[in-house]
């Protein structure tokens, strides 16, 4: 993405002239701006019932959006540095065993998915599954004693136990 | 004194044993999340919100307890940037530079002593500060009207957004970006539905605590992914923790100066205790002039940032419960749970909730010792919880999350929606957006949209409202000077306030 040019550029002292995905953060803004502005035009209401009624704070912020966006893409600030592909292959892991968690949860119950996400997480992180496993079922064990038995507050158990 | 026999009643709730114990469990907590890198206060007190919920605690046990999270963390902050000259939290960035040298001279004991004092002495003479400021703040503030609200509120956003990301522009984005999910629902007003496409679980909004969790915690474990599974770093050895009255001596004046100026510092809107923290470094760094030995580990250098920051820390809750606008993200939270448990915090607050506000200010004297006790004798033990390896403690933290999130509404669609703005707070950090201003804007939103109607609907949509009264006018004048901050507290400070500004969105 950024490229590492650019870096040694600046530590050069020359400035660098904005590459095109230097400006992809700012367009990102005006197009979520308009997107923003353009909704908010649904937002009737049948009568009037005070003078701003509920489109001015959306247009508000389309307004904020598109202008920060507009100085953004015109002036980018160079020099964010992405990860390797090592790591955004864990990170894409990671937010996916997160995702995967809200599926399963309802089903496995909190205790199993929650073994699963956290020895998964555990392993990201690297550690050992000798380890890894045992701790991310104690930790389960462990933060459904406190909710369900201390606090009283429901975790699901699972659907697929439940029959 | 009127404000000391109240003082006496705050006691008679704050000593009472679940407020004690909770006072305790909250200094703790704050202790921990100030010693381990990465999780910070905001996290932490996002964490326990649903979970207080659930409980159903009181407003004024409830507050004790996230208070005692955000102050704790100041003192738990200095402890890894002595011994790793790695800052727990974004306020201790200052401490490392000299505390961190103490320590390579073998003086790290005494660098925890101090900071340990140093904190004490800033968490309790601004505890006096927001006794008698306060009620002041209240009185001052209760003839507010809708139009000195709005202007209020666009005053903490723009000091908030323009202190915390180093670009205003930037700072726009994420202000702008916490207003719109505030939008998101049912619009109170109308019930006209925002932004739902359809969803029903999106009606009722966003719920901070979800959206919070998310932006920080999520986001925090992700960069952390990213870094690998480093971290497990050793401490350098420190000695013993005892400091001699000569040290005490030649950093008691710098204490005081920094108690003072931090809690000015904490009371305005946006700054908070890390530009509290630099302001009070470099303030006594020109005070000691050619006597110190500042960057090469002069004690002053540790107590002056410690003391601010504690002191800045008390002094932002003022804003957050007698105006009901708080000026950064950690009280923008609090303020979310006090409203979520039916408090409005405001000018009236200490009139209708004198429980509730000098009970808190009571505890924090309490909590301040208590934090003395776990931080001189007891130091040892936040130590070692510097060696806990990373492999368990981001799944740890995860699944605490996880849990918290799914008790706000017992459902999955909000493990979801908190992943996606893990997603979003990652590509944030990376990009320099700064984070707190999202959460401001999220909780305060409502709020403003509904003073700005309520301002315009008693005017008959007449616009010049806004700007009618001298106290609107002066607070549109200060939301503009915001503007311009950034530039003078770099020219006032000699130290890189990019950094600071930077590491800023997480305190």
């Amino acid at each position: 993405m950024t490229s590492r040019e650019d870096v040694a550029a600046t530590a050069n002292g020359e400035k660098p002239s904005p590459e095109w995905p230097e400006r992809i953060p700012g367009a990102v803004l005006v197009v979520l701006g308009v997107a923003a502005g353009l909704e908010a035009t649904t937002f009737d209401v049948a009568f009037l019932s005070d003078p701003v009624g509920p489109k001015a704070l959306p247009y508000l912020v389309a307004v904020a959006l598109i202008l920060s966006g507009i100085h953004q893409a015109l002036r980018p600030d160079p020099g964010t540095r992405w990860p390797e592909r090592a790591a955004l292959v864990r990170m894409g892991l990671a937010s996916s065993a997160f995702l995967g968690y809200t599926l399963v949860l309802p089903w496995l119950g909190f205790l199993l998915s929650t073994t699963l996400v956290v020895a998964a997480l555990s392993h990201l992180f690297f550690a050992v599954p000798r380890r890894g496993v045992p701790a991310a079922a104690g930790l389960a064990f462990a933060l459904w004693l406190l909710f369900v038995w201390v606090l009283a507050l429901p975790l699901p158990v699972g659907r697929l136990w439940m029959r | 004194m009127d404000a000391l026999s109240h003082l006496v009643g705050g006691f008679a709730v704050a000593l009472q044993p679940l407020n004690l114990g909770l006072a305790f469990v909250g200094v703790l907590v704050g202790q921990l999340v100030g010693v381990l890198p990465g999780i910070g206060p905001i996290n932490a007190i996002a964490i326990l919100i649903p979970l207080i919920f659930a409980t159903g605690l009181s407003p004024e046990s409830a507050l004790i307890l996230l208070a005692g999270i955000y102050y704790g963390s100041q003192y738990g902050g200095s402890i890894s940037a002595i011994l790793l000259n790695v800052p727990g939290e974004a306020s201790a960035v200052v401490t490392a530079i000299d505390g961190h040298a103490m320590t390579r001279a073998g003086r790290g004991g005494p660098a925890l002593a101090i900071a340990a004092i140093a904190s004490f002495v800033g968490g309790t003479l601004s505890v006096f500060g927001l006794v008698l400021l306060a009620p002041l703040l209240a009185e001052w503030a209760i003839g507010f009207g809708p139009a000195e609200y709005f202007a209020l509120m666009v005053f903490a956003f723009s000091a908030l957004s323009t202190l915390s990301g180093g670009s205003v522009a930037r700072g726009l984005a994420s202000t702008a970006l916490g207003l719109w999910l505030a939008t998101v629902g049912l619009d109170p007003h109308s019930a006209v539905p925002r932004y739902t496409f359809g969803q029903i679980q999106l009606l009722d909004g966003m719920d901070f605590v979800v959206v919070t969790i998310g932006l920080f915690a999520v986001s925090e474990v992700l960069q952390l992914l990213e870094e690998g599974g480093a971290g497990d770093a050793a401490a350098l050895a420190y000695g013993r923790v005892r400091i001699s009255l000569k040290d005490l001596r030649d950093s008691m004046a710098a204490m005081l100066r920094s108690a003072g100026l931090g809690f000015l510092v904490g009371v305005l809107p946006g700054a908070g205790s890390t530009i509290a923290a630099f302001l009070a470094y470099s303030t006594e760094k020109r005070v000691a002039g050619l006597s110190g030995r500042f960057g090469q580990g002069d004690i002053r250098g540790v107590a002056a940032p410690e003391s601010a920051n504690n002191a800045a820390a008390t002094g932002a809750m003022i804003p957050m419960l007698t105006l009901g606008v708080p000026g950064s993200g950690t009280t923008a939270v609090m303020l979310g749970a006090l409203l979520g448990l039916g408090v409005t915090p405001g000018p009236l607050l200490i009139e209708q909730e004198p429980d509730l506000f000098w009970g808190l200010a009571a505890s924090m004297y309490v909590g301040n010792v208590f934090l003395l006790l776990l931080n001189l004798p007891l130091v040892g033990v936040f130590i070692r919880a510097l060696s806990l390896p990373r492999w368990f403690l981001m799944p740890g933290v995860t699944a605490l999350a996880f849990v918290s999130v799914y008790a706000v509404n017992g459902s999955a669609f909000d493990l979801a929606l908190m992943t996606l703005f893990g997603v979003v707070g990652y590509a944030m950090r990376k990009l320099g957006f700064p984070l707190a201003p999202v959460v401001l804007g999220l909780v305060l939103g409502p709020l403003m949209e509904k003073n700005l109607r309520r301002a315009l609907a008693l005017s008959g949509g007449e616009w010049r409202v806004l700007f009618d009264s001298p106290i609107a006018i002066a607070l549109w004048v200060l939301a503009l000077a915001s503007l311009a901050a950034p530039v003078a507290i770099r020219r006032i400070t000699d130290l890189k306030a990019s950094d600071a500004a930077t590491d800023a969105t997480s305190s």
